[in-house]
C-alpha cells in the first residue's frame, strides 16, 4: 500500500504523508492526466486495469481502494 | 523466396513549431515544465494551414532521394499511411507518385491506420517483396492530426504533432530480414480515440462545429479529434505487453537477444509504464519525443532514423517494433538488420 499511496503523492503533487484513505482528490488535481497516471499506478501496484469512468466518479482515496477491491474480487 | 530489408529512412517536419512556453499561456495551470515532465516533448511541429499530409509525404520522399541510396525512377510500390488524407478521392498515394516522378509502372495504396500503421505498412511491403510483386517499396507515413485538435483541448495539443518519414524497403540476399510480423485488432475502442465527422457516417455541420468543455476543463468539437487518454492507457497497457510476448514467441527469440524495442512512441508516462510493466531497460527502448511529440504513425521510424544515419543499426543487430493505438490497431515484427 506503501507504493500506491507514493505514487498517488506523485500525481496529485503532494507529499507523501498527506496521502490517506480519506483524502478528497476533488480538492486536488484530478484530472484526466491524474487519472490516466492512476490507471498505470494501480496496473503496476494490485495488477488491476481499471476504467477512466469508475476512476473519475471517485471521490476520494478510498474509493480507488475500493475500485481495486471489487476488481480483485471480481 | 527474397527476404526484404529497410534500406533508408527520411523525414520531413514542417517548419512552424509549438512550443511548451506557448502552450503554458495557453493552458497557465499547465507550466512549461510540468508539460515537458508529464509528456517528454519539448515542442511539436505544426503543418501550416495550406500544408497537407502529401505534401509532408512527398517532402520526406524527396528528402530520401536525396540521400542518394535510392531513386524515384527505382520505386515500384508506393503505400502511403495516413489519416489526414489530401482527398476523400483520388487516393493520395497516386497523387503522390505523380509528384515524385515514380515510374507508372508503380501500384500506390493509402493505408488508414494511425499509430500501428508502420509496423503494418512494413508487413504490406515486406510481403510485395517475398512474393516477387515488387523490388523496391517506398513507405511513407504523414500526419496532419493538428488539424484535427481544438486549440483548446489540453489532453491532445500538448501531445501530437505533424510530421511524414519514408521507408525504402528493398529485396536483399543477406542475413537481414523483416518479420516475423504479429496483429490486433479491437474496433470495441473506436469511441476511445476518434474524429466523429466529417467523412460519410456525420457529415460535419453547425452543430458538429459547437465545441463544449468537459470535466477536466478541455474544449472540443464533435468536428475535433477526442481520446479518452484514460481507456487508451488500459487498451497500451494489456496489449502491448502481449504483443511483445506474442512476437518474441513468434520469432523464437528471447528478450536477451533483442537490441532494441521500438515503441510507438505515445507520450512519456505512456513510455514509463509499458517500459516498467515490461521490465524493459531504458537502455533498451529508444525515446525520441522531445523534438517532435507524437506523430502517429511516424513515431517510430522518426526514432529509427537518427539511429540508421549514425550506424547504430549495424548489421545483424536484432530489433522489435511495436505499434499501437486508434483502431483499436497494434501490431509487432522483428527486424534484423
Amino acid at each position: 500500500m506503501q507504493e500506491f499511496y507514493e505514487g498517488l503523492a506523485e500525481i496529485l503533487e503532494i507529499p507523501a504523508q498527506d496521502v490517506h484513505s480519506g483524502l478528497d482528490l476533488t480538492s486536488h488535481t484530478w484530472d484526466s492526466l491524474a487519472i490516466v497516471s492512476t490507471i498505470a499506478l494501480c496496473d503496476d501496484c494490485f495488477k488491476v486495469m481499471l476504467s477512466s469512468q469508475d476512476l473519475m466518479k471517485c471521490q476520494t482515496v478510498a474509493d480507488i481502494e475500493g475500485l481495486v477491491s471489487l476488481k480483485r474480487a471480481a | 523466396m527474397p527476404q526484404a530489408k529497410i534500406m533508408d529512412i527520411s523525414s520531413h517536419l514542417p517548419v512552424h513549431t509549438l512550443s511548451n512556453e506557448e502552450l503554458a499561456t495557453v493552458f497557465p495551470d499547465w507550466p512549461a515544465e510540468k508539460i515537458l515532465e508529464k509528456t517528454g516533448i519539448h515542442c511539436r511541429h505544426i503543418a501550416a494551414p495550406d500544408e497537407t499530409a502529401g505534401d509532408l509525404a512527398c517532402a520526406a520522399a524527396q528528402a530520401l532521394f536525396a540521400k542518394g541510396k535510392v531513386a524515384a525512377e527505382d520505386i515500384d510500390f508506393i503505400l502511403l499511411c495516413t489519416q489526414a488524407p489530401d482527398y476523400f478521392l483520388p487516393t493520395t498515394a497516386c497523387v503522390l507518385q505523380h509528384r515524385l516522378g515514380i515510374p507508372t509502372h508503380a501500384g500506390a495504396l493509402d493505408i488508414n491506420l494511425g499509430c500501428s500503421g508502420y509496423v503494418y505498412g512494413l508487413s504490406l511491403a515486406n510481403g510485395l517483396i517475398q512474393s516477387g510483386a515488387a523490388s523496391k517499396v517506398l513507405l511513407l507515413t504523414a500526419d496532419t492530426y493538428s488539424k484535427f485538435i481544438h486549440p483548446m483541448d489540453k489532453s491532445v495539443r500538448t501531445l501530437f504533432g505533424d510530421g511524414a518519414t519514408a521507408t525504402v524497403i528493398a529485396a536483399t540476399e543477406g542475413g537481414a530480414g523483416i518479420g516475423p510480423f504479429i496483429f490486433g485488432t479491437d474496433g470495441a475502442g473506436a469511441d476511445h480515440l476518434i474524429v466523429a465527422t466529417g467523412a460519410c457516417r456525420e457529415a460535419r455541420s453547425q452543430q458538429s462545429a459547437q465545441a463544449l468543455q468537459d470535466a477536466s476543463g478541455n474544449w472540443r468539437a464533435r468536428d475535433n479529434l477526442f481520446m479518452n487518454g484514460g481507456e487508451v492507457m488500459s487498451f497500451s497497457l494489456t496489449q502491448v505487453p502481449r504483443a511483445l510476448d506474442a512476437i518474441l514467441r513468434k520469432a523464437g527469440w528471447s528478450i536477451h537477444e533483442v537490441d532494441s524495442v521500438f515503441l510507438h512512441q505515445a507520450n512519456k508516462f505512456m513510455l514509463d509504464a509499458l517500459r516498467k510493466k515490461m521490465k524493459l531497460p531504458l537502455e533498451k527502448t529508444p525515446v525520441r519525443l522531445a523534438d517532435v511529440g507524437n506523430t502517429v504513425s511516424s513515431t517510430i521510424p522518426l526514432t529509427m532514423q537518427p539511429l540508421l544515419d549514425l550506424n547504430a543499426l549495424p548489421a545483424g543487430s536484432r530489433h522489435v517494433l511495436i505499434g499501437f493505438g486508434v483502431g483499436y490497431s497494434w501490431a509487432a515484427c522483428t527486424i534484423t538488420f
